[in-house]
């Protein structure tokens, strides 16, 4: 009887085990270990202390869901960057040049559905100059978007000096980026619909594999076949093109663009995308380690505003959060080299 | 009617001369060792014949036919698969979609079929290669040994019907068993149909499963020989001392 009971209780431990092992050596398996404890502790506290921490009050609900939608968009472009093995560190101030060009467009009477696709265009075109840059120099893409990002930041200014710039489209625009559809925000609903886009496309479609490839292992992928400069230029373009997406998130949220507002965002898209799993040497990676990795750093965020921290306090953590991840994403590159 | 064929090739990079009219034939069904010193051109060969470099002067023939290479797609065409020194597989991806890396089985749109290219990808693992210690298709292939690693590049010219096999030293990675797994294997594609090009220094290897051995020296054929012709003292001989 007694063996009964203790393989019995034996056997769910095991594959309880293997579950947790299983769930680490997945890409973002790690993350999403670290996700679901913060959320149910942050679930628990918000149910034990109602009054005192607000994280489950429908007022914290949709501050999360409009904040979050800018750097996931940002961080989607730049993680399927980085998997293909290169930076974009202009993606923060080309979010801002196309929608200061966007609002100013709409300002001088274009309207909005024709201003928001010629955003993104640039926002493509910029990501295309920064990729034809690197590959024809044979360039770092870190000097060659280091550079964009001074650029930019300086064509914003050189386009429309250093004044604040209203964004007023028209009431469908506003509605279909900051309105809410069925009760979510639809920024929200857009950053979870490119999700989905960049998940087909990277996990199941043949770019995707391609782009994994590039990342992973250049020459072989050179030598098999794949057009790896192709590839790591379409993976430019795709960065700039979300950079302007957010652009258009951002802008129709506030209603305006402020000169210097994408200061530093390309470098937390970066931290998300680090978070995530994804590897700094390309090749390693997946869109939900992305997501999970935008959506810790906003929790994160989000709870210590709720504990009414100090704003400093907020870069130290998530900081701390960055080295942890690389930490132990290293280790596990290590691992995998080893074998 | 030999399958592949060069013709008088030239090749120079800058000031520096790779290759100096060089001339020689794979036969059907044949394995040739390529043999040489460092630098006698060989891995020059091996990239030309791959469609990675393109020759000064002089040409590729298949079948007969005039073949002008412009990247490897061109070459792979022709039914020429090279098997690299670090193998051409990307670590990060799991064995299926290397095998089908480049020429993915899709639908209309792009998407993967993964479910076939799985079935496939163990199908061929089971019944053309036999490495052991390879039971799903979907492990990363960074997991897996050197000689497991030439299996899986081995299992895609297979599957993708090649004609031509280029290994340019195939064996500098694997362990002893392993060499002798890939050395059979080189044999049993022949009996396949499969020509083969060894590329290597080990002339015990090459001894082992060549029909023929062309000698390089200083980027041109020094030595053409069958093997019922030779001994292997003679062919170490050509290979230190020309």
């Amino acid at each position: 009887m007694t063996a009964i009971v203790d393989h019995r209780s034996g056997a769910p431990r095991r594959s309880a085990a293997q579950l947790v092992h299983g769930l680490l050596s997945m890409p973002a398996g790690a993350i999403l270990l670290v996700f679901v404890v913060v959320q149910l502790a942050c679930i628990i506290a918000g149910l034990l202390f109602p009054d005192d921490f607000r994280y489950l009050s429908p007022q914290n609900m949709g501050i999360m869901m409009r904040s979050v939608p800018v750097l996931g968009c940002l961080a989607l472009g730049a993680g399927l960057l980085m998997i293909a093995g290169e930076f974009d560190l202009s993606i923060g101030s080309v979010y801002t040049f196309t929608a200061v060009v966007m609002a100013v467009l709409v300002g001088n009477g274009i309207d909005a559905f024709i201003a928001a696709p010629i955003g993104l265009m640039i926002g493509a075109a910029i990501g295309l100059l920064n990729g034809a840059l690197t590959l024809r120099f044979n360039l770092p893409s870190f000097i060659v978007t280091l550079g964009g990002l001074l650029f930019w930041r300086g064509a914003v200014l050189l386009f429309n000096g250093a004044v604040q710039v209203r964004f007023d489209p028209n009431p469908v625009f506003n509605e279909m980026f900051s309105g809410t559809i069925l009760g979510i925000n639809a920024a929200f609903v857009w950053f979870i619909l490119l999700c989905l886009v960049f998940w087909a496309l990277l996990h199941r479609h043949r770019f995707g594999n391609h782009v994994f490839a590039t990342g992973g292992n250049r020459s072989a992928a050179t030598a098999i076949g794949v057009n790896t400069n192709r590839i790591k230029l379409a993976a430019f373009a795709i960065a700039g093109f979300m950079a302007a997406f957010a652009g258009i998130l951002a802008t129709t949220r506030v209603g305006s663009v402020q000169p210097g507002q994408g200061a530093g965002l390309e470098l937390q898209a970066i931290a998300a995308c680090v978070i995530g799993g994804l590897s700094l040497r390309g090749g390693r990676g997946s869109i939900l380690g992305v997501f999970l990795g935008v959506m810790l750093i906003f929790t994160i965020t989000d709870v210590l505003l709720l504990m009414r921290a100090p704003g400093f306090y907020l870069d130290m953590f998530i900081a701390t959060l960055i080295v942890l991840a690389s930490i132990f994403n290293h280790g596990l590159d290590r691992r995998g080299a080893s074998i | 009617m030999s399958l592949l064929a060069l013709h008088n090739i030239n090749k120079t990079f800058g000031p520096l001369k790779a290759l100096t009219d060089l001339s020689f034939e794979i036969g059907h069904s044949e394995v040739v060792g390529l043999l040489g010193d460092n630098g006698a051109g060989k891995s020059t060969t091996v990239n030309m014949l791959s469609g990675i470099h393109r020759p000064s002067s002089g040409y590729i023939s298949v079948d007969g036919k005039r073949c002008d290479f412009t990247c490897r797609r061109d070459s792979a065409e022709a039914g020429i698969e090279t098997i690299y020194q670090n193998t051409a597989l990307v670590d990060c991806l799991s064995i299926s979609r290397n095998i089908f890396l480049g020429r993915e089985l899709t639908d209309r749109f792009g998407f993967l079929d993964l479910k076939r290219m799985r079935e496939i990808a163990m199908q061929v693992l089971e019944s053309a290669v036999h490495i052991s210690g390879i039971d799903s298709p979907d492990k990363l292939v960074g997991d897996l040994s050197g000689g497991q690693k030439q299996a899986v590049a081995i299992a895609r010219a297979v599957f993708f019907k090649r004609r031509v096999l280029l290994l340019d030293e195939p064996t500098s990675a694997l362990s002893v068993r392993e060499t002798e797994a890939l050395l059979q294997q080189v044999l049993k594609l022949k009996d396949e149909g499969v020509s083969s090009v060894l590329v290597t220094h080990n002339l015990y290897h090459a001894y082992q499963v060549c029909d023929r051995f062309v000698i390089m020296s200083h980027g041109t054929k020094v030595f053409d020989v069958a093997k019922a012709e030779t001994t292997i003292e003679e062919l170490t001989q050509h290979v230190v001392l020309t």
